[in-house]
């Protein structure tokens, strides 16, 4: 069976395990759990009639003191970067590893997922600078890992662009 | 490589076994597995053997064979039976050697201290948005209150300018009353409005030598429009402005004056009205009434217990109807004796308990002796506003004294 490594990098604190979690083994739990070092996870998709392995790496977050080590993204055909919707440096700390990675690995495809989409009232996102990232070729979803919307479809999404 | 005799070399192997559980495994440039070994179950790999494909075996392979770089270091590394490993590659010629060695204790103190600094950092910008949305609420709470000062100054400005020229009108309509009079009658008054401008006013004066008007106006309502209206009747009635009317016949005065004053030309306002008219020769007085009170003849001297006596009279307020008709009385003046003519606001009062002042309290008042040096007008105020208790009268207060 094909197989594909897809990877998940954002800043830290904004789901990506949720996230993981949600698509995975379809559960959400509110209690923050932070990553130290990989966890890896499969999940066999199916796009059009054939089926797809993705390996799934969750990378520990971003912060401060430490960065993303690119290390873990040898050998990934593509990425997930992921967006506390409550906190807007988060998108800038995206936008900072989408360059870090483009330097390291070349261009691969990515989709962009601005979470905690059931949190309406926080939503700090500056729509501008969204709009600016978009006419840069990034490519948004809205997605909770609390209430599942959008989970699924934006990993299947990104499955059937490696696909192709 | 550490030249070290090879007794150490393998005690210092068994240590590191002993302390990091070594699990290796070698894939060949076909990526097959060509060797398994060490404690693999401690890392939930146990069933992996020689001949099968590595990275159907091995998720975590996937991208990374052949190696870039060697060696190469994969840190913490969340293995399948749930232990932590740090993940050594080797390139040895065509063939790539996995070393595996547990860090799951670093990991979880790693974890333990990440996961507080995380915690407060967290925190503190969740208390740093917190804080900016206060300070924003603060700063459009202050413009509000800096806009709502700005308009109470501009209102104030407003109610200034207008408090400034309701004062001027209240100087002019008084300007317009007339003095009192020391001889040959003595005729004095008070006039206290309710508001600044009130929808009392009052007149008198010689139409020739014998005969002497006398009236009272109070418009329905107050403020402006009334005193307008009020002001405009009193001035019609001194300056004898009705066209083809005998000034000293009360009715006929009464009938032109709701001829000119008819409330649908007059901004839907009416009054009452008390026109009298004195004959100094015979001592008579002649009188009408649009809607008003009545006049009240005391008889006696000032300083004694007097009678009193209504000179009614009947009539509808001026406005309210083109056709109405009015009647003409007549009665005589003994002297001495004081004449009254009042607008009900004078009589009208509402004490503290909700009661109203009967007019009998007050006719009584108006019979009372007067002693000498004080005021008979000034005792019925201070009555009035007596029975009234504390704050202004809610009428206006107008009362005419004509003494013979």
């Amino acid at each position: 069976m094909l197989q594909k490594k897809i990877c998940l990098l954002g800043a830290f604190g904004v789901g990506k395990t949720s996230l993981v979690r949600r698509y995975v083994d379809t559960i959400f739990s509110d209690a923050y759990l932070t990553t130290v070092g990989v966890k890896i996870d499969k999940k066999i998709v199916t796009i059009g009639t054939e089926p797809l392995s993705l390996i799934l790496w969750d990378i520990a977050g971003e912060d401060e003191m430490s960065a993303v080590r690119l290390s873990y993204l040898r050998g990934a055909a593509g990425y997930l970067l992921v967006v506390d919707g409550t906190r807007a440096e988060t998108l800038e700390t995206a936008a900072s590893i989408q360059t870090r990675v483009t330097a390291e690995i070349g261009k691969i495809p990515f989709l962009t997922l601005l979470n905690k989409a059931d949190l309406k009232e926080e939503w700090a996102l500056p729509a501008q600078r969204l709009e600016t990232l978009e006419g840069a070729g990034w490519t948004f979803r809205r997605t909770s890992a609390k209430t599942g919307e959008s989970v699924e479809a934006s990993f299947e999404d990104l499955a059937a662009l490696l696909a192709r | 490589m550490l030249h070290l005799p090879a007794q150490i070399s393998d005690s210092l192997m068994l240590l590191v076994h002993g302390q990091r559980v070594l699990a290796h495994l070698a894939v060949d440039d076909a990526q097959k597995l060509v060797h398994a070994g060490g404690d693999l179950a401690h890392y939930g790999l146990d069933g992996i053997q020689p001949g099968d494909a590595a990275c159907e075996r091995i998720s975590f392979l996937e991208g990374l064979l052949p190696l870039a770089e060697s060696p190469f270091l994969l840190r913490s590394m969340e293995m399948p039976s749930g232990r932590v490993a740090d993940v050594h590659f080797f390139a040895d010629g065509s063939t790539v050697w996995i070393v595996l060695l547990d860090v799951t204790t670093e990991h979880d103190e790693a974890q333990r201290v990440q996961q507080k600094a995380y915690d407060m950092t967290l925190l503190s910008q969740r208390e740093a948005r917190l804080i900016e949305q206060l300070e924003a609420a603060n700063q459009e709470l202050r413009r509000a209150h800096r806009e709502l000062a700005e308009s109470r100054e501009a209102l104030q400005r407003t109610h200034d300018r207008l408090q400034q020229e309701l004062r001027e009108a209240e100087r002019y309509v008084r300007a317009m009353l007339p003095a009192p009079l020391s001889g040959p009658m003595a005729v004095d008054w008070r006039f206290v409005p309710s508001t600044e401008l009130g929808g009392d006013s009052f007149g008198y004066h010689w139409i020739d030598a014998e005969h002497f008007a006398l009236y009272l106006i109070d418009v329905c309502g107050h403020g402006v429009g009334a005193a307008l209206l009020s002001v405009a009747v009193a001035d019609t009635l001194r300056s004898e402005a009705l066209p083809r009317t005998d000034f000293r016949r009360p009715a006929e005065v009464l009938a032109a004056l709701n001829q000119a004053y008819q409330m649908e030309r007059h901004g839907e306002l009416f009054c009452t009205v008390w026109y009298g008219v004195y004959h100094r020769g015979t001592g008579s007085l002649r009188y009408a009434s649009a809607g008003h009170p009545p006049a009240m003849l005391v008889s006696g001297p000032r300083d004694a217990a007097g009678e009193c006596l209504a000179l009614k009279a009947s009539g509808p307020c001026i406005g309210i109807s083109p056709v109405a008709r009015y009647g003409e009385e007549q009665c005589s003046l003994p002297s001495p004796a004081r004449l009254f003519v009042f607008s009900d606001g004078t009589y009208e009062i509402t004490r503290p308990d909700g009661s109203m002042l009967a007019f009998s309290d007050f006719t009584e008042m108006l019979a009372r002796p007067v002693r000498e040096g004080q005021s008979g007008l000034d005792s019925l105020l201070e009555f009035a506003r007596e029975m009234h208790g504390p704050g202004v009268l809610e009428d206006d207060f107008t009362i005419i004294e004509m003494a013979l």
